[in-house]
């Protein structure tokens, strides 16, 4: 069955992970992507541990579905081979700091020049314009300036920040992905490519609309609520009496009465502090006390039994070694075991949509740098004076 | 003179409620489609999620639902579930969150709608996924980022979980759902075929984690970011004298190193290893970065959050104030990329709201609806499909 991208060539000159992710997705839809790397490989992510045989997990994760190539763009001669493989190409994305790709006379006029058809891509951490254009960016300090920080922490308490130091990445990189879609439905029709541009900081912006609409409508900044939801209650986790605690999501009205028949509360159904969203939420603390009270005399498995016998939504706080053998991971796909070509097997993200006509993956890892080279310019009836001795 | 967007002419009927279908619905209106939410009598639930509310209606629901025309169909009966699949015919994209098997109930299904409209593009979104043993469990954004392990990279072992502030399994799983129907849309224009999508919150939360499942699935030492943050303390970044900021050093020379230390009063880093090549894993996810942070902060301490970005973007480093949100708002960088638009509501007034992400240079997104108050297009468009309005 044809892939959904089929024949589409992305030319993928990114580095580090936020371009790098958007690509790999291209790829996980069918695109040709070609990862052109300077030579010796992409340096940062080279040298980030943890390793996997010696080879960094950012590297190999941000990598799957693609062809690795190395060119020097700083030399004449694989420039041109770039603009060879451009000339051939539909999608091109950057995401190096602001300036950067120009310098190595690759910015979108030369590019559009070349190719006209071509969906240009230049993703960088706070655009082009502005007291901070050009300065480069990464998760953290992202997270740090868009005020992700200080909607996270316990209850009232420091905000801090997300230690799993990528979520803004990959939210910028589902984007990119996203914005490529977008404009190869526009050439569709149109018959043009055009350039498309994405800062991380409005990404991350984006990805807090719930939040700051909250700072619009009160001019208050959220404070942090531990695990609590801000606009809806109860939505939070307790603990139980094993002392393991349960995460439990109360967003409707209409599950309200079966969440009190669960915990055997029935009198507060129609308790008019609690009957509303908008009531339980004004009364959170009260609620909440009231309702770990309760919880903490028993133990989880009670709770979720009952609970998931009232259509509440509940669940526990699991770890990867449960995740990796959860029966709902396999059933889906969520996380899968891949063999790769150098690395051994590994447990890999699952693909984040299913396409039943036209099935996306299955994952590939992508390779070393400069790894199919000779074979990426063999396709594309590029000859390369420099390597035809080397790389035979 | 306006320029067409991307999805101009494509229309969606949106069944979704709550957070992550209508802010992939939104995604869809805001490149160009004519949107069509469909609401139960009572309205979309996100409508009651707050306070705070902004008049009748919750900031959350307006933060999620521009560019979309609001339609009251009662799918409790009949004529309602008709109406509903009379105007499935006439959609390009149909997005439901119904719950597994909840969609052949109402006769609003894949395989019905198809038999009708074969081009149809249709998108499911469930909490959990389509198989397995908690297909037919109902989520929230809490349990979703529970249950996918979200939890451990925040707050302190021993003390209570602490989620993501952000609404991230419903939102990035919005993304992805927009994701899956653009890429079935561009599949149509190319081949002529609709298809049904689905995209699940845990398995969105799960694929973006990726990273970690790898270096956790067979790593050489256990040793680096990834893994170290499960046992670390909390990151607040580096307290100032007047407030936090975050910097890494990422192009060390010897001179630059120097003078930093000089300037900061700090020669005792020179004589100390874990300061080796010019502070590089002394800071951010450096290796030493957690045990030498009482440092750099004793040497902050008199100094100011401005001076001491200045200074360290002065030797080639990144450093960023931590902001909450009213300083974010007022940052001229915010303010240069034209970030939060404003948009007249019928009854709430002017409002604020982040901006479509993606600028593209040729079909621009675009803002040009406010949220809809319930049932707001229903005349409008039941009338434009010559379907009477359902009492």
């Amino acid at each position: 069955m044809a892939k959904i991208l089929e024949g589409i060539r992305v030319f993928d000159l990114t580095i580090a992970a936020v371009g790098p992710w958007a690509t790999t997705l291209l790829g996980a839809m069918g695109a040709d992507v070609i990862k052109v790397e300077a030579p010796g490989g992409d340096r940062l992510s080279h040298m980030v541990p943890p390793t996997i045989r010696g080879n960094s997990v950012l590297y190999i994760s941000a990598n799957h579905n693609k062809r690795m190539i190395e060119l020097d763009l700083k030399k004449e001669a694989d420039r041109a081979i770039a603009l060879k493989i451009i000339e051939q190409s539909d999608v091109f994305v950057q995401n190096m700091r602001p300036g950067a790709v120009e310098r190595l006379g690759l910015g979108y006029e030369v590019v559009a020049k070349v190719n006209p058809r071509m969906i240009y891509v230049a993703a960088s951490a706070y655009g082009r314009t502005g007291p901070m254009a050009g300065e480069a960016g990464i998760d953290p300090t992202v997270q740090s300036f868009c005020g992700w920080c200080g909607i996270t922490g316990p209850d009232h308490g420091r905000g801090e920040i997300y230690r799993h130091l990528a979520h803004l990445d990959l939210t910028t990189a589902t984007t990119i992905t996203q914005a490529v879609l977008q404009a190869l439905i526009a050439r569709e029709r149109t018959g043009r490519g055009q350039r498309i541009e994405i800062e991380m900081l409005t990404a991350a912006m984006a990805l807090q609309t719930t939040r700051l609409a909250e700072y619009f409508a009160t001019g208050e900044q959220p404070a942090p609520l531990g695990s609590a939801a801000a606009a809806t209650a109860p939505h939070q986790a307790f603990e139980c009496q094993d002392q393991r605690y349960i995460a439990i999501g109360v967003e409707r009205d209409e599950q309200w009465p079966g969440f009190c028949r669960a915990l055997k509360l029935d009198e507060l159904i129609c308790d008019p502090r609690f009957a509303t969203n908008r009531q339980r939420v004004v009364h959170r603390a009260e609620l909440a006390s009231m309702l770990a009270e309760r919880i903490k005399t028993k133990p989880a498995a009670w709770w979720t039994i009952r609970l998931n016998r009232e259509q509440v939504p509940c669940g526990p706080f699991l770890t990867f070694e449960e995740l990796r053998n959860h029966p709902q991971v396999l059933a889906n796909g969520h996380i899968v075991e891949i063999e790769t070509p150098h690395w051994g097997s590994m447990h890999v993200d699952g693909l984040p949509w299913k396409f039943e006509g036209t099935p996306a993956g299955p994952i590939r890892a992508g390779g070393k740098p400069g790894e199919h080279m000779a074979e990426v310019l063999a396709e594309l009836g590029i000859v390369d004076d420099r390597r035809a001795g080397a790389s035979k | 003179m306006s320029s067409a967007g991307s999805l101009d002419g494509f229309r969606v009927l949106d069944f979704t409620q709550g957070l992550c279908g209508p802010f992939c619905t939104m995604q869809l209106g805001d490149g160009g489609a004519e949107v069509i939410k469909v609401e139960p009598p009572a309205g979309d639930f996100a409508r009651r999620m707050g306070p705070p509310f902004i008049g009748d209606e919750s900031a959350v629901f307006l933060s999620l639902n521009r560019n979309k025309k609001s339609v009251v169909i009662d799918l409790e009966s009949s004529s309602g579930r008709e109406t509903a699949a009379r105007l499935a015919r006439e959609a390009d994209v149909v997005v439901e969150d119904f719950g597994p098997s909840a969609a052949t109930t109402l006769g609003l299904d894949y395989a019905q709608l198809r038999a009708e409209n074969p081009k149809l593009i249709y998108c499911s979104i469930t909490p959990f996924g389509e198989e397995g043993p908690l297909r037919h469990l109902p989520g929230s954004e809490l349990v979703v980022q529970a249950m996918a392990e979200y939890t451990t990279s925040l707050g302190r072992i021993g003390d209570p979980p602490v989620r993501v502030g952000a609404d991230i399994a419903s939102l990035n799983t919005g993304t992805f759902a927009a994701q899956a129907i653009l890429a079935a849309l561009f599949h149509r224009l190319r081949s002529g075929e609709g298809q049904r999508v689905a995209v699940s919150e845990f398995g969105a939360l799960l694929h973006m984690r990726g990273i970690m499942w790898s270096s956790l699935s067979d790593p050489d030492d256990w040793y680096g970011f990834h893994l170290d943050h499960y046992i670390k303390p909390p990151d607040y970044g580096y307290q100032t004298k007047n407030g936090s900021f975050y910097f890494i050093l990422r192009r060390g020379n010897s001179e630059d190193w120097d003078r930093l230390v000089m300037e900061l009063g700090m020669e005792e880093a020179l004589a100390d290893s874990r300061f080796d090549d010019y502070g590089r894993a002394a800071t951010s996810i450096g290796r030493y970065a957690t045990e030498v942070k009482p440092i750099w902060e004793k040497a902050f301490a008199n100094r100011t959050r401005e001076e001491l970005v200045d200074l360290v973007k002065s030797i080639g480093g990144d450093a960023v104030p931590i902001m909450e949100y009213p300083e974010l708002l007022a940052h001229p960088q915010v303010a240069a990329l034209e970030v939060v638009a404003e948009i007249d509501h019928p009854t709430a007034g002017r409002l604020k709201t982040v901006r479509p992400v993606a600028r593209l240079s040729d079909t621009p997104n675009s803002i040009r609806l406010a949220p809809p108050t319930l049932g707001q297009h229903t005349d409008e468009i039941l009338r434009a499909a010559g379907l009477a309005q359902d009492g």
